[in-house]
């Protein structure tokens, strides 16, 4: 035992991206097993080959092409456009105090409402459709960019954006060359916690409104009782988010983070 | 270099809580003229480093005026070179764009900034760090950054904020020499805010002594330049004037 | 006046100042929506008037369908974190104390925490049917992921020093566990509880409205069908304050008080 852990050390050294895939093997293997003996009956558990057998297949007949090119881009959108918005407004709320004073209490209701909860009155408002999603996904991602760039904005030390006003730096410029780059790390922590409720509002909202996307195929699924394409939704949906996360949005966090040494302030 | 003219400048604070005024500079007067080198000392909380950005401009007085070169004060600008304690490098911007950063603003040409600002790093020899972040280097490297970027900006006066507080002693001694050194060559106007008795009187011209908010005795320094420390430490003037304005610190 | 009364006094008028700052918003966001529904005669198959709302916040608390979709929401919330705390501060524990088993679940309890939540509710559906489990399912899987991941993270993150120390002055197992181990990693796990409840909440909301015949979510969506725009609007403001009061009122001074507390262990 001891001498199997410190192998598995010694590889998770070597090789970290393998390692970081190995773990899989065993889960894999394990649920491979549970459906053999079939503990559980196969309308509520399905085996592995027959999750990778359909998924095969739906990805050739392009149906999870479709779906999960629909996701995306509705995902695109309406971040790029909750991003759009909420930068320039969380900047705005950094740095006014009164907008800070007033606004702040107002934003943090209205980012408890969540997305989610807005549905139905969009559903009255816009009907089944795309505007709807769009609306949600917008709303979503836009307060924690906004929000978290708001705390950037504070939480750049006050010395900096001084130094630049006598060094002969006008308000645009301190804005644009000090008060953007100092919150920086905040402002893509804000996308990335964005992205993340972002997603999962997507999900909901193509669960519940939805005509086509990943969570629509996972609910039509589910309605007819196909077990398999809601799992392969699920495998689609978990590795997906996973790449986006780890390989993108993480990375980029640390290296603003790292780079400028200000985290460790 | 233009002189500087500070008349009766106080800063009354309105402390919510206690209910009370504070004065944190009451009536202060003082003139420093072009060329000339003028330390600030007293204890923590004497009000130096509201005197000092006020100056800046950080910091609207509440009454009183500041000129510099017959014109009014208002708001920070490049005519007036901030040196920081905590040093204020952008740590997103290398060393050179550090310096190059002052030229910049006034829309200078980019080459010309980085060339002026390349001459100013060799100034302190500091040439060769020019395309790290300041996070890489030493406090001590980081503060003649920040010195040479005040001084790359060619503000008519250089404002100095307690700036080799944050490094150690022996630093602290090679910077001192290095910013006297500086100033016997180029002979720039400074006003220069510490706590550290012997760093005043080392490089000051004239050293005042605040208290309380309000300017309490005025001590020249008649010490021949060039100054440097294996000659001062020996010498008993330097001595005598220390333990003078260390008595009258302790007095106030 | 005694010379000690005044400050007192200033300071409580600070306070108060302070709160009327706070509510002001919020009062002339209500004052603009009464006056842009009437002004503009807006359908109440639009957008509700403030009236209408505060008359179906009356009916609802007459009736006591309030308390009940509310009380069903909580209850949810409750047994399903409670269930998912239960598990996962153990299990993140267990996993964070030697490096390689740490190394070994780190990857799937990420990959599982990314996906933690509403994604789960199709699957959860049909292996619990429509329903009380499948609600619960959801919410302990989005709660459980999460925080596992953070205690694993924050066990795994202790600095070795302070083992060491812990050992040297005679700490065996379970006290090294209790003393040093789930302190240091408690910043972590009240993280973990935070971000996991948000993710959570939402979740409940989108599994109620199409799961169950309780709760918020099914209120607002059930408002919906009968375009009782009142309704939707009030459900909206229960889910907000509910989710504002659980966030401000517990979770944040408990994350903020442990890493005051706490925070220390790390070094920072």
């Amino acid at each position: 035992m001891e001498r199997l852990a410190a192998r598995w050390l010694w590889f998770v050294e070597h090789w970290p991206r393998a390692a970081v895939f190995a773990p899989f093997v065993p889960l894999l293997l394990s649920w491979w097993a549970v459906a053999e003996i079939e503990i559980f009956p196969p309308a509520f558990f399905p085996h592995p080959l027959e999750v990778l057998r359909r998924g095969v297949e739906l990805a050739y007949k392009g149906v999870l092409g479709a779906y999960l090119e629909d996701s995306v881009l509705r995902l695109a959108v309406g971040a790029a456009a909750g991003i759009a918005v909420g930068l320039p407004l969380g900047l705005l709320v950094g740095l006014s105090d009164r907008a800070h004073r007033t606004l702040w209490p107002l934003l943090l209701f209205f980012q408890a409402i969540g997305d989610i909860a807005w549905l139905p009155i969009l559903l009255v408002w816009f009907g089944f459709g795309l505007t709807t999603m769009t609306f949600v996904i917008v709303y979503t991602v836009m307060f924690p960019v906004l929000m978290n760039t708001a705390l950037g904005v504070r939480a750049v030390p006050e010395v900096l954006p001084r130094a630049a006003l006598s060094l002969g730096a006008s308000r645009a410029r301190v804005i644009l060359e000090v008060v953007v780059p100092g919150a920086l790390p905040n402002i893509v922590t804000g996308i990335r916690n964005g992205l993340g409720f972002g997603w999962r509002a997507l999900v909901a909202a193509e669960i519940i409104v939805g005509t086509s996307g990943i969570g629509f195929m996972m609910f039509d699924a589910r309605r007819a009782g196909s077990v398999t394409e809601v799992v392969i939704g699920l495998v689609v949906l978990g590795v997906l988010w996973s790449i986006v996360d780890s390989w993108i949005l993480a990375p980029l966090e640390r290296a603003t983070g790292e780079r400028w040494g200000l985290v460790a302030r | 270099m233009k002189e500087l003219l500070v008349e009766r400048l106080s800063k009354i604070y309105f402390d919510p809580d206690r209910g009370e005024r504070i004065a944190a500079l009451e009536e202060v007067s003082l003139r420093i003229a072009p060329g000339e080198f003028v330390a600030v000392v007293g204890p923590s909380g004497c009000g130096k480093s509201t005197l000092l950005n006020l100056i800046a401009g950080f910091l609207e007085p509440t009454s009183g005026r500041i000129l510099l070169d017959g014109r009014p004060v208002r708001g920070p600008g490049p005519d007036r070179g901030v040196v920081f304690q905590s040093y204020a490098l952008f740590p997103w911007k290398t060393v050179l764009e550090n310096v190059a950063f002052g030229p910049r603003m006034r829309g200078l040409p980019k080459a010309e900034c980085h060339a002026k600002a390349m001459r100013y790093l060799e100034l302190v020899g500091l040439a060769h760090v020019a395309h790290r972040y300041p996070r890489e280097l030493s406090g001590g490297m980081q503060q003649r950054v920040g010195v040479v970027r005040a001084l790359a900006n060619e503000p008519e006066i250089l404002l100095m904020d307690e700036p080799f507080a944050a490094v150690d002693a022996q630093t602290r001694m090679t910077l001192q020499e290095e910013l006297a050194r500086i100033y016997e060559e180029r002979r720039p106007t400074i006003l220069f805010v510490t706590h550290d008795v012997n760093e005043a009187v080392f490089l000051a011209d004239r050293v005042l002594l605040l208290s309380k908010g309000r300017l309490r005795e005025e001590i020249p320094v008649p010490i021949a330049r060039p100054r440097r420390w294996p000659r001062l430490v020996e010498d008993d003037d330097f001595k005598a004037l220390v333990a003078r304005t260390l008595s009258a610190v302790r007095a106030a | 006046m005694t010379a000690s009364a005044e400050p007192v006094r200033a300071h409580r008028r600070a306070r108060t100042g302070a709160i009327v700052q706070a509510a002001l918003p919020f009062v002339l966001l209500l004052l603009l929506w009464q006056g842009l529904v009437a002004g503009l005669q807006v359908s109440p198959l639009v957008f509700p008037s403030l009236s209408a709302v505060v008359r179906a916040a009356g009916q609802g608390l007459r009736d006591g369908s309030l308390f009940l979709h509310l009380g069903a929401s909580l209850a949810r919330v409750a047994i399903g974190t409670a269930i998912a705390l239960l598990l996962a501060v153990p299990l993140g524990m267990a996993m964070g104390v030697s490096r390689a088993v740490a190394a070994f679940f780190t990857p799937l309890l990420r990959f599982f925490s990314v996906l933690a939540g509403i994604a789960w509710i199709p699957i959860a559906t049909l292996w619990f049917g429509y329903g009380f489990g499948a609600i619960v399912f959801v919410i302990f899987n989005a709660v459980f992921f999460v925080v596992a991941y953070n205690t694993l993270l924050g066990v795994a993150t202790i600095p070795v020093e302070l083992r060491r120390a812990a050992a040297s002055l005679g700490a065996r197992r379970w006290s090294m566990v209790r003393e040093v181990l789930l302190p240091g990693a408690l910043p972590n796990i009240v993280t973990g509880i935070r971000t996991g409840l948000g993710f959570a909440w939402r979740a409940l909301i989108a599994a109620e409205m199409i799961a169950t015949s309780t709760g918020l979510g099914y209120m607002l969506f059930l408002a919906r069908d009968f375009y009782r725009t009142e309704v939707i609007v009030l459900g909206m403001v229960l889910v907000g304050c509910t989710w504002l009061a659980l966030d401000r009122l517990l979770l944040a001074p408990l994350e903020r008080r442990t890493i005051e507390r706490w925070g220390v262990v790390r070094g920072a």
